[in-house]
């Protein structure tokens, strides 16, 4: 028996607010995906498990972590596993053992994982009490949470001149049957935990609402 | 090795299946036949000890009642009496302090006493052995075939001797093995690892290629910390026969000190082992919050005449509040048994044959009186550090099975594939990070401080970092309005702006740049003409395809006219 709170991994700041519960559910499969900005994304629910003295684990198939901007987001990078070059058909494996290891597993999909693999991994996440994150790529099985990250807009850098400082991220983040879509305004600080601490300018539930109906 | 790091000489006294003694002891009849003793280990009945002819027919510690019962003897099968044995060996106890005060008892079946004072006063350690059998011998006759005397540097070593003591026995079938001086290391080497009585820490040991103690002792002891930490240090200590158990400490702070008067006195041993329990959960807790753990702890207790009596009992790592009140409630049996109404008798003992109700009921009306005070006093404390739970029960033990599955990866994947990441001087988000493979040490390879100071690295990119490094960069076209490719002058001046980017790694493999700062010039390694580098690097930001309008980010790398994208703000 343990404590709804103890089953959450909280995360930090604006992001945080977005998922149910404030944070990552323990034993639960998040797939996150978008052509780009979704890495601004894992590095926060990274630090979600290294904060409270968990390890966490990011599997790849190359080997393009931005581990300095992991450390930015607060990870403890000491409590940070990286698994680089996974080839795509010992991907299974490969995470399957992580998850016996770690809190927080963030692989990137390779295409064609097999619903049979993916339902296995879910199984043990469940069972292990972890969370597996399905990193950027298709995730043919169910997800307890799906979370797209949108256009990123840029502030601070002009035609030969300026520097990269803010940023506006879209990020849609569907639980149950139900998306909101939020921009997460990412100023740039001394850490990205400071950075996602943002305001939430736009929630939109997608399915329509009887309140809408009646409007 | 350190001049403190020496072991104490220590002799260990065993006594070969001491449960079985006992239970022959209660259960005349039964000598020389298969007998094992069981204890319940959850829901099924496991042997704990067996007789020497049920040894021969193949039944072993740790099997269940049903597979000993089918290794096709007449089994005689007797419940685990643990108050009879701790009460039977302190009988053993009090005989072998003829000999000398300083005992510690392990378990029941086992205890050791450091030899440097003993073994002087009767002339070296042989004849110290000789007099531990002597001794043992009229306390327990016949049995005293089991005794088995080992004695070498540090009680692990001794342990270990007393194990190997069958095997050198004298004609007079007298058990005991010495080991010199100094040659603990050398004897302890062909042992195998599992000796040392961590069965997850001997596994991975053997999947390492350490396979006995030798091997594992070779390794340098900063290493040992580096890979296994304080726990794996403690081993290694134990398997160069260097003891790890601190010598005999001063006097504790007396407020470290748990004690309980009992009043009215206790005169029954269920009362006092009640009191015992919570004052074992007190004593540890309040270890626990100064960090500690405690290894050695004293058991005192006071009888309403004024007797003080006292026993130091010893465990492997630290203490559990359980393991402790076990002991204490040990330790109790086994004065009530000593001060009981048939005190004095040894031979034809009628105490042996006294379950455990018929004693806790015993009432202590013997000539020394009930209990009064029972104190419990930590001999050695050790830094409770595997006992420190964090926050949602992050502690060591997710660092053990972090470690043992990322063994396995790179069981599967090769040791360079795994690892942690850690950050360093550099200049590009790729020089800023090593990786360094699980399992060697996190040091990088330009330190981020020199001598307290963050050191400069001019045309470093400033944050934020990206969250996407290709390293080695791949190839782009950084092209002007005309068409033609980018050119960074020695100066740093660019020639054109910057209109179009393209790159295979970017979504929709690139597009139309609106934004740009830089260049951000390096100078790499100027001072070697070979290895020298000259390169530009900007930050780019390009239009992204799609209604929404957004942008991606990137550093581009301009280097001899070609660009290549070093990194994506993903």
């Amino acid at each position: 028996m343990s404590f709804a709170h103890e089953q959450v991994l909280p995360v930090a700041g604006g992001f945080g607010s977005l998922l149910p519960g404030g944070g990552l559910r323990r034993g639960s499969v998040v797939h996150l995906g978008g052509a780009v900005g979704s890495a601004a994304l894992v590095a926060p629910l990274l630090a979600a498990a290294t904060a409270v003295g968990e390890w966490a684990a990011v599997a790849l198939l190359d080997d393009t972590f931005g581990a300095l901007a992991a450390a930015e987001a607060d990870v403890a990078l000491e409590r940070c596993a990286v698994v680089r070059r996974v080839p795509a058909e010992r991907w299974a494996t490969v995470v399957g053992a992580l998850l016996e290891g770690f809190t927080v597993v963030s692989a990137v999909v390779p295409p064609h994982v097999r619903l049979g693999d993916a339902r296995r991994l879910v199984a043990r996440a469940r069972e292990r009490r972890a969370v597996l994150i399905a990193w950027r790529g298709a995730w043919p099985a169910e997800a307890a949470l799906r979370i797209e990250a949108g256009a990123s807009r840029w502030h601070g850098l002009e035609r030969g001149d300026g520097l990269l400082a803010g940023r506006e991220l879209t990020v849609v983040v569907e639980n149950k049957g139900v998306s909101r879509t939020a921009r997460l305004e990412m100023p740039l600080g001394t850490s990205l935990g400071s950075i996602v601490v943002a305001p939430v300018e736009a929630i939109t539930t997608a399915p329509v609402t009887p309140a809408a109906l009646a409007g | 090795m350190r001049a403190d790091e020496r072991a104490l000489r220590t002799a260990c006294v065993r006594i070969a299946d001491w449960p079985v003694l006992c239970a022959v002891h209660a259960h005349p009849e039964l000598r020389d036949r298969p007998v094992v003793v069981l204890e319940r280990s959850g829901p099924r009945e496991i042997v704990r000890a067996m007789s020497a002819a049920a040894r021969a027919s193949g039944i072993r510690v740790g099997m269940r009642r049903r597979e000993a019962e089918a290794c096709g003897v007449a089994l005689h099968a007797i419940d685990v009496d643990l108050a009879s044995e701790a009460r039977r060996f302190e009988e053993v106890a009090r005989s072998i302090e003829s000999l000398t005060p300083r005992l510690e008892l392990d378990v029941p079946g086992r205890l050791s006493f450091p030899t440097r004072g003993p073994a002087r006063y009767f002339g070296g350690d042989a004849a110290l052995v000789g007099r531990v059998h002597d001794t043992l011998t009229a306390l327990l006759g016949a049995d005293a075939a089991a005794v088995r005397v080992g004695i070498a540097d540090g009680r692990f070593a001794a342990r270990l001797a007393a194990r190997e003591a069958r095997s050198h026995a004298d004609p007079d079938g007298r058990a005991s093995f010495v080991v010199a001086p100094g040659e603990s290391a050398a004897f302890l080497a062909p042992f195998p690892v599992a000796a040392l009585g961590d069965p997850g820490f001997a596994e991975l040991l053997e999947r390492l290629g350490l396979v006995t103690l030798g091997d594992f002792a070779n390794l340098a002891p900063p290493d040992v910390l580096a890979r296994f930490g304080h726990d794996g240090v403690r081993c290694h200590d134990l398997a160069r026969g260097v003891d790890a158990t601190p010598l005999d400490l001063s006097t504790p702070p007396p407020d470290l000190v748990e004690s309980f008067e009992f009043d009215p006195p206790a005169k029954r041993v269920d009362t006092a082992a009640f009191a015992a329990k919570a004052l074992a959960d007190r004593l540890l807790a309040r270890l626990a919050d100064r960090g500690l753990g405690c290894t050695r702890v004293r058991v005192e207790a006071e009888t309403e005449h004024g007797e003080q009596l006292a026993r130091v009992w010893r465990h492997e790592g630290a203490l559990t509040p359980a393991a402790l009140a076990e002991r204490v409630r040990w330790q109790l049996d086994g004065w009530l048994a000593a001060v009981g109404p048939a005190a004095g008798v040894v031979e034809g003992d009628v105490r042996g044959q006294q379950d455990l109700a018929a004693l806790a009921d015993l009432e202590l009306d013997s000539p020394t009186g009930a209990l009064v005070l029972l104190r419990l006093v930590p001999e050695a404390v050790v830094p409770g550090r595997g006992r420190q739970l964090g926050f949602w029960g992050g502690d060591a033990a997710a660092t053990d099975r972090a470690d043992r599955a990322l063994g396995r990866v790179q069981g599967m994947l090769g040791f360079d594939q795994v690892g942690t990441c850690v950050v360093q001087g550099g200049r590009t988000p790729a020089e800023q990070i090593a990786f360094i493979p699980w399992g060697e040490p996190r040091e990088p390879r330009r330190p981020v401080q020199v001598g307290g100071e963050i050191a400069v690295w001019p045309g470093r990119i400033p944050a934020p970092a990206p969250g996407r490094v290709f390293d080695p960069p791949v190839r782009a076209e950084l092209v002007a309005a005309d068409g033609s490719a980018i050119r960074v002058n020695g100066r740093g001046e660019v020639g054109d702006d910057l209109a179009v980017l393209r790159c295979a790694a970017l979504p929709d493999g690139g597009g139309r740049v609106v934004g740009w700062a830089g260049p951000w010039l390096h100078d790499v390694r100027w001072w070697d003409r070979q290895a020298r580098r000259r390169r530009a690097v900007f930050q780019v930001l390009v239009a992204a395809a799609g209604p929404e309008r957004g942008a991606v980010a990137c550093l581009v790398a301009v280097e001899r006219g070609r660009a290549a994208l070093d990194a994506v703000y993903d």
